[in-house]
């Protein structure tokens, strides 16, 4: 998602908080790399900023192109245009110049709304990914003619792009949101299960043993030290089923998507409204960006010995 | 001798690996520890002593043989013997208190006992300090005591030591070797410590037992007196005393001439 710059051993999640991050005074005279590595918020600043440049210069109507810009409308809509199919997607508003009657956003739903329903279905599939792929990975992980009989089909099933079955899903189980749910949870149940599998593999022995000579029961080993031993991988694995939840969800709200933000960005491309499309764009991938974000948050504050032990 | 809690192994021998290229751990072994005793297991590396220290922890089933406690068969793991492992095993998403607390929480004690418990047994290894840090916070020795408090809370019968302080520097070892001998006094735990230095084991034993090179085999069993002294004696001075050095040499022909 964010390539490191230079390779150097900086966290990419940077943030004020980063050891990078301060606004160290650094000398003039410093390398490039050195510079970038301490103002990292500079860097990234500046580099948007570089963005937007480019991106109005070749949305602006230049004098010396008869009045047009670079890249027409329709192709790459300007900055003030995305930005007022950002408000209007956010208001009620007439439904077009000069008329009378008043809608509520877009679809009739605001933008919020159209994000918060792709948050639910994955909140709900992610949820469900989580209750059964979590109990199956240790299953799988302890009883082995569990793991004989089911791996084949966990492995066949994650090489399956999820578009390629939601039309049999949409059959069984309606257009409307069980299908997406059903199609999420598929998508993110396997990387559950084979982090738990692999977290519950890596699980020191002597570490079991540990426990067992203090008396724990089957079920005492469980909670105290199979659990906590994987909660590093499991966490990893739930990262993974998000993002892969995530970019398939959109895909799915291409079918009777809306409320859904993939949805709309999907049924705007189709109507021409480039500027609404790529505002959708924008909430996608920063909505993605915040997710991983919280995750990886989470990760340091439940399991702090990550790494350590 | 008692059977009353004495731990016995009987005509036990140890293979690993597959039948036609199976591999000879540990020869007929036959072997008698009483209840209060200090036995120091002394020998080269890959002689078979961590296996026999599993064997008797339950880890694996003997090949041959059987090993009893009071008498009764052991089958598996079990809280009355404790296990201080040799690289330490604690728990890093449990801080230093809730690891030594954790026999007892699998027991059921109450919250209250087990505070009080874990307080008295980190006071027992100086860890009081630390009972709120998390283990990786702590140094090699440190966490050998933490293992070692987390062993005496849940109260074993025995407590079996593989090489606990191998890895300590030397100042470390030797203070851990006292306070260790110490808290057997306390205590009158049945200890199986087992160690390749033949100093330690001379110092802490009140039984040596030398080990041959693999298959291992018990090839020397004598009382030692060293920590058992009538009246306290610095370690120093046992050490150069005339008869421990003599044992010290027999013990360590005893592990040059058993090849
Ligand atoms: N699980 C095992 N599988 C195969 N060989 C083993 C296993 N455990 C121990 N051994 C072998 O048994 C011998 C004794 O090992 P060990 O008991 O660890 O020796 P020590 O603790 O005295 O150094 C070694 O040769 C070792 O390779
Ligand atoms: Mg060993």
């Amino acid at each position: 998602m964010v390539i490191p710059l230079e390779g150097l051993e900086y966290h990419p999640s940077g943030g004020p908080d980063d050891r990078h991050g301060g606004q160290a005074a650094v000398s003039k005279s410093a390398p490039l790399w050195v510079r970038v590595r301490k103002n990292f918020w500079t860097t990234r600043l500046t580099a948007l900023a570089a963005f937007l440049v480019v991106w109005w210069f070749l949305t602006t109507p230049w004098a010396w192109n008869g009045d047009k810009p670079i890249m027409l409308p329709l192709y790459l809509p300007s900055i003030p245009s995305v930005w007022n199919a950002f408000i209007r997607a956010n208001t009620i508003h007439p439904i077009a110049e000069g008329v009378d009657r008043e809608v509520v956003g877009e679809y009739g739903y605001y933008l919020w709304q159209h994000l918060l329903a792709t948050l639910q279905r994955i909140g709900i599939g992610l949820f469900f990914a989580i209750v059964v792929g979590l109990p199956l990975g240790l299953l799988m992980a302890s009883v082995k003619i569990i793991s004989v009989s089911i791996e084949p089909y966990i492995n066949f099933l994650r090489s399956l792009p999820p578009l390629g079955y939601i039309g049999l899903l949409i059959v069984w189980f309606g257009i409307d949101n069980t299908s997406k749910i059903w199609l999420l949870f598929l998508a993110a149940f396997p990387p559950i299960t084979i982090a738990t599998i692999a977290g519950v593999s890596g699980i020191k022995e002597d570490q079991i043993h540990a426990a067992q000579s203090l008396g724990a029961s089957r079920l005492q080993v469980v909670s105290s030290v199979t659990v906590p031993a994987i909660a590093p991988d499991l966490i990893t694995g739930i990262r993974v089923a998000l993002g892969f939840a995530w970019t398939t969800v959109v895909a799915a709200e291409l079918n009777n998507g809306i409320p859904g933000i993939g949805g709309l960005a999907y049924l705007s491309g189709t109507e021409l409204k480039t500027p609404l499309t790529i505002t959708c764009i924008i909430v996608i991938g920063v909505t993605a960006i915040a997710l991983d974000s919280i995750i990886k948050a989470m990760e340091r504050v439940l399991t702090p010995w990550r790494g350590k032990a | 001798m008692s059977r009353d809690k004495s731990l016995v192994i009987d005509g036990v021998r140890q293979f690993f690996g597959p039948k036609n290229s199976r591999v000879q751990a540990l020869s007929r072994t036959d072997l008698a520890i009483e209840p209060g005793q200090f036995v120091c297991l002394a020998g080269p590396s890959g002689c078979g002593k961590t296996t026999l220290l599993r064997l008797i922890a339950g880890f694996i089933k003997p090949s041959e043989g059987q090993i009893t406690v009071s008498g009764s068969e052991i089958f598996g793991p079990g809280p009355d013997r404790g296990v201080v492992f040799q690289s330490p095993t604690l728990y890093p998403w449990m801080d230093v208190a809730s690891n030594v607390e954790l026999g007892l929480k699998f027991q059921g004690v109450s919250k209250d006992q087990r505070r009080a418990d874990s307080e008295r047994y980190l006071q027992m290894v100086g860890l009081t300090d630390f009972a709120h840090r998390r283990t990786y916070e702590l140094s090699g020795g440190m966490q050998q005591r933490c293992q070692i408090a987390r062993v005496l809370a849940s109260d074993p019968e025995f407590i079996l030591m593989d090489e606990p302080f191998g890895a300590l520097d030397a100042l470390t070892r030797e203070r851990l070797q006292n306070e260790l001998l110490d808290i057997w006094r306390k205590t009158g735990k049945t200890i199986l410590f087992i160690t390749h230095s033949v100093d330690e084991a001379v110092f802490l034993g009140a039984r040596v037992l030398v080990m041959s090179p693999r298959p291992g085999r018990i090839v020397f069993d004598e009382p030692a007196i060293f920590s058992n002294p009538g009246e306290v004696i610095a370690a120093e001075e046992i050490r150069s005393l005339p008869a421990f050095l003599e044992l010290r040499e027999r013990v360590r022909n005893a592990i040059q001439h058993s090849h």
